[in-house]
């Protein structure tokens, strides 16, 4: 058991380091910046609260995906919002939206765009894919099997290529 | 677009976030005096006053009730009593199984797998249908609590017949929807017309997401 002292240091210490995580699902699950901010506080509050129970047999970025994870769909499910999922861009749209940036950024805006757009549970395992995870990890993140992980990754990434493509 | 390609597109927002990141280290270390809230002080001030509200009328319902059962029931107006009854105990029923659902709610890890921990949360939410089912149950002494002694000797047989059809039509009705109401009709139409307000938002997100989460299951099974 951590002292206090020892836990508030801790805290500030994977904070700093992985705030990267906190944010890039802040940023996938919620598009507008006041509520995003509430569920970054939301994600700090548990993370916070869950310390003493974090147990070392796991990484800590997997410990921390959990987490975030978690509250952004839980958050999501709180909301008394009916429809808080992302208007699909059509090629209209995205014309408009995507003037004045450069190629790379576009294509950026769009992943994200697209990712947006993803049903809760498809877009956790998305995020967990494009940073990198190995299959493994993806699964003890999400408690699934490996090899349905393969099937679900190789089946959004053809919606997203179809999304593309249907923009090009 | 090739996974290599998305993948590299994807590292770029890490570079854009190491740039624009300024992570307020105040913030957490306020974080770090916050003080663990109990399930009480987690809630919305409007779900805490609804529930206050129902337990007040349970028990000022249950008190004047039980005086009457105890005192003045050979003078009570015995429609209006059972009635009443029925209504507070129904009431209470629901309210409890709402209560216990929720501290079971409040219970669930966030340090657990995604797909278990969002399973257990939305099957609770779910199972908060269970109270809606109770509470319609209770229809039709609504229809009958204003009965009385006399109306029975005179009343015409078209006033009884027409005020015995409401109460049989909402005894239909409510064990109809008693029976109805669960997580299998959720794509019925008369289903999103009742659960259709704000209010049961989350509720009809859970039942969207325990429909996700069985796409993830080997077997496909959810059961609520």
């Amino acid at each position: 058991m951590m002292e206090k002292e020892e836990q508030k240091n801790f805290f500030q210490e994977i904070i700093n380091q992985h705030k990267g995580i906190l944010f890039k699902v802040a940023r996938l699950y919620c598009r507008d910046e006041e509520d995003r901010q509430d569920l970054l506080q939301e994600m700090m509050i548990q993370i916070w609260q869950s310390l003493h129970k974090y147990n070392d047999q796991y990484k800590i970025s997997t410990w921390l995906y959990r987490i975030s994870l978690n509250v952004a769909i839980s958050y999501f499910r709180k909301s008394s919002k009916r429809e808080q999922r992302y208007t699909p861009l059509t090629e209209k749209t995205a014309q408009i939206a995507l003037e004045d940036k450069s190629e790379n950024e576009n294509q950026l805006l769009l992943l994200e765009q697209f990712i947006s757009e993803l049903k809760e549970i498809d877009k956790a395992l998305m995020i967990l894919y494009l940073e990198d995870k190995s299959h493994t990890e993806i699964a003890g993140i999400l408690g699934m099997s490996v090899s349905n992980v393969g099937t679900k990754i190789s089946r959004i990434k053809e919606k997203l290529k179809s999304r593309f493509s249907q923009l090009t | 677009m090739n996974e290599l390609e998305l993948k590299q597109l994807w590292q770029t927002t890490n570079k854009k976030l190491e740039e624009n990141l300024a992570m307020n280290v105040k913030l957490a270390d306020d974080l770090t005096r916050v003080k663990v809230h109990g399930i009480i002080g987690s809630m919305k001030p409007i779900k805490l006053f609804t529930i206050f509200i129902g337990f007040l009328w349970v028990v000022i319902g249950a008190g004047y009730l039980g005086g009457v059962f105890a005192n003045t029931y050979q003078e009570a107006n015995k429609f209006f009593l059972y009635s009443a009854t029925v209504q507070v105990v129904l009431t209470a029923i629901a309210l409890g199984i709402y209560i216990f659902q929720l501290s079971l709610i409040y219970q669930v890890e966030n340090t657990d797998p995604i797909l278990q921990t969002q399973k257990k949360l939305a099957q609770l939410k779910v199972s908060t249908l269970w109270a809606a089912r109770i509470m319609f149950l209770q229809i039709p002494v609504w229809t009958t609590f204003w009965w009385n002694e006399s109306m029975l000797s005179d009343w015409n047989v078209l006033q009884l017949g027409v005020t015995a059809s409401v109460t049989v039509a909402a005894i239909i009705l409510s064990i109809w929807l008693f029976l109805n109401i669960k997580y299998e009709n959720r794509h019925k139409k008369w289903f999103h017309l009742i659960f259709s307000g704000n209010e049961w938002s989350p509720l009809m997100k859970s039942i969207d997401l325990l429909d996700q989460i069985k796409d993830y299951e080997p077997d496909g099974n959810v059961k609520i």
